[in-house]
């Protein structure tokens, strides 16, 4: 079976074809197009939803060309529902209902962030896994049980993903600020205290961003390398208490701050100790990418029938745990 | 000196304080997270989690006895219970003890104590009764925010956890909740959760 994903949530316009043979699913192609903000300034709505307009149709025949399927090929098309920003999904979803209209392919509306999961899930072969997803847009802990993923943690506030984009832009940085901070952060070892805040299984990241701001002053470095060590601590501390309540002995994480290579080292010093295999998300697919859509679309085209065209709806709030998972 | 468990936070030995059967918490030395910050998280939380434990003891709260802390080895010797893990129990019993819990929530916040980690398997269901335990992300505190904070957490854990049964949970939780402390302050801070939840990611609002 084949299936066109196309994902456009935040700054990545990106349209993927997935071949699905049985259970395990080949990416054929994966192309995406990211809108860049000025330096030290974050995501415009309209401009990011403008770059997805003017890129798609360039993003959309070169994903189809070097995965070499016409059109006519594909037997569904998905796309990233939400959550996200309206105007960006709106692109996405346009696209999708367009190809789906007027070659009568089904169409499937797919959460972003199950997308995250689901494709690390299949590239990793996590089984049952305990999933700290991290990224600009979610900072959560969920494990599946009775046909949802429920969430064991997250953030009370703002997450991993914005807290260090918002630090990035304070500082002068071009967002994603995340891979900037992490190299500012490996050139210091002077660590300032910075308040560290876990309540149960969830965090709260509003308190430290206001006191690391305050700290820059004191050197960018440093304040970069306290800023991770305190972040990525209390994630440690939240995903470990999430671990040892659920007894889960797969760990996976997804999304973009997944890339961080101090963060996956925290938490695979978690997992030995917990004796529990770790995962992550491979570098390339951790970042928002079309294969996360595609891959749900196809998962969900197992158990139920394309949606109505008039149903067809982007839902700017649409949160994980309220998705209904059949397959 | 047997290992109970491996948590998240400390590790749980039994072993003997004074001939008698006891609990020893260890809370050690994380290396993944920088030692001035980790010393210092670990030695406020085990001196926090012996005070607590007393305070909730002296209100008439059941928590196991302290026998001896030291908070320069981040340990704690803590009173044996036997019994088992709330979130162990079998579906319908966990319903009923909700309701308990919900009492025991009541008294400390009634006493100005926020718990900090209000999990199903921070109560052990002994012969003599429901005991809490794990006061290490306690704090004394008046705020409704701080309450709903709490019971934010329990109703996730529920949500999770058991999610069967997390309704009728809830309820009796609220019900035991309010025989403590009233309507009128448990309105207050049930609605207090709804705002605490809206501040969240994606919380239904838009």
């Amino acid at each position: 079976m084949l299936s066109l994903g196309i994902e456009s949530t935040a700054h990545t316009f990106s349209c993927a074809v997935i071949e699905k043979r049985g259970k395990h699913g080949k990416i054929l192609s994966d192309i995406r197009k990211i809108y860049r903000p000025p330096e030290g300034e974050g995501i415009h709505p309209r401009e990011a939803s403008r770059h997805h307009a003017e890129n798609s149709p360039q993003v959309l025949s070169e994903c189809l060309q070097k995965a070499n399927v016409k059109i006519n090929d594909l037997d569904i098309v998905s796309y990233a529902a939400g959550p996200g920003l309206g105007p960006c999904l709106r692109i996405g979803a346009v696209v999708a209902r367009s190809l789906s209209s007027y070659y009568d392919i089904p169409i499937y509306p797919v959460n972003h962030a199950l997308g995250h999961i689901e494709l690390g899930k299949m590239l990793t072969g996590a089984k049952d896994p305990l999933v700290l997803l991290v990224s600009g847009g979610h900072t959560m802990i969920l494990a599946f049980l009775s046909k949802k993923w429920r969430v064991f943690g997250e953030t009370l506030d703002i997450t991993l993903g914005q807290l260090l984009d918002q630090i990035g832009r304070y500082a002068g940085f071009a967002s994603p600020c995340g891979p900037k901070i992490e190299e500012l952060a490996s050139k210091s070892k002077e660590y300032l205290p910075l308040p560290y805040v876990v309540k149960g299984n969830d965090v709260s990241f509003s308190g430290l961003l206001s006191a690391t701001k305050r700290v820059i002053p004191k050197g960018i470095e440093s304040a970069c390398f306290s800023l991770q060590e305190t972040a990525f601590s209390m994630i440690g501390e939240a995903t470990e208490r999430a671990l040892s309540f659920t007894g889960k002995k797969e760990l996976l994480v997804v999304g973009g701050v997944a890339a961080n290579k101090r963060l996956s080292d925290i938490l695979s010093s978690i997992c030995k100790r917990h004796d529990c295999k770790f995962f992550v998300s491979p570098k390339e697919y951790a970042g928002d990418c079309g294969s996360q859509i595609s891959w749900v679309g196809l998962l969900e085209s197992s158990k139920k029938l394309g949606t109505k065209l008039e149903d067809t709806f982007v839902k700017q709030s649409w949160r994980l745990d309220t998705v209904e998972v059949l397959y | 000196m047997k290992l109970l468990k491996k948590g998240a936070e400390a590790d749980i030995y039994i072993t003997t304080w004074n001939a008698q059967n006891s609990i020893l918490k260890i809370r050690k030395k994380k290396d993944y997270r920088i030692h001035s910050l980790d010393t210092r998280i670990r030695t406020l939380r085990t001196i926090k989690e012996a005070k607590m434990l007393s305070e909730a003891k002296s209100i008439g709260v059941a928590t196991p006895l302290v026998y001896f802390v030291d908070e320069k080895k981040c340990e704690i010797y803590l009173q044996f219970i036997k019994g088992k893990l709330v979130r162990d129990l079998p579906i319908k019993q966990i319903i009923r003890t909700c309701k308990e819990i919900g009492k025991i929530v009541g008294v400390l916040h009634k006493n100005s104590i926020m718990h900090g980690d209000l999990t199903t398997s921070n109560f052990i269901l002994s012969q003599k009764g429901l005991v809490i335990l794990d006061f290490g992300l306690s704090q004394k505190t008046d705020k409704i925010d701080d309450h709903a904070i709490d019971l934010r957490l329990f109703k996730e854990v529920l949500n999770s956890a058991h999610a069967q049964i997390v309704d009728n949970a809830w309820m009796q939780f609220i019900d035991g909740y309010q025989k403590i402390l009233g309507k009128n302050v448990t309105d207050k801070v049930v609605n207090q959760v709804l705002v605490i939840e809206k501040r969240g990611r994606y919380a239904n609002v838009v």
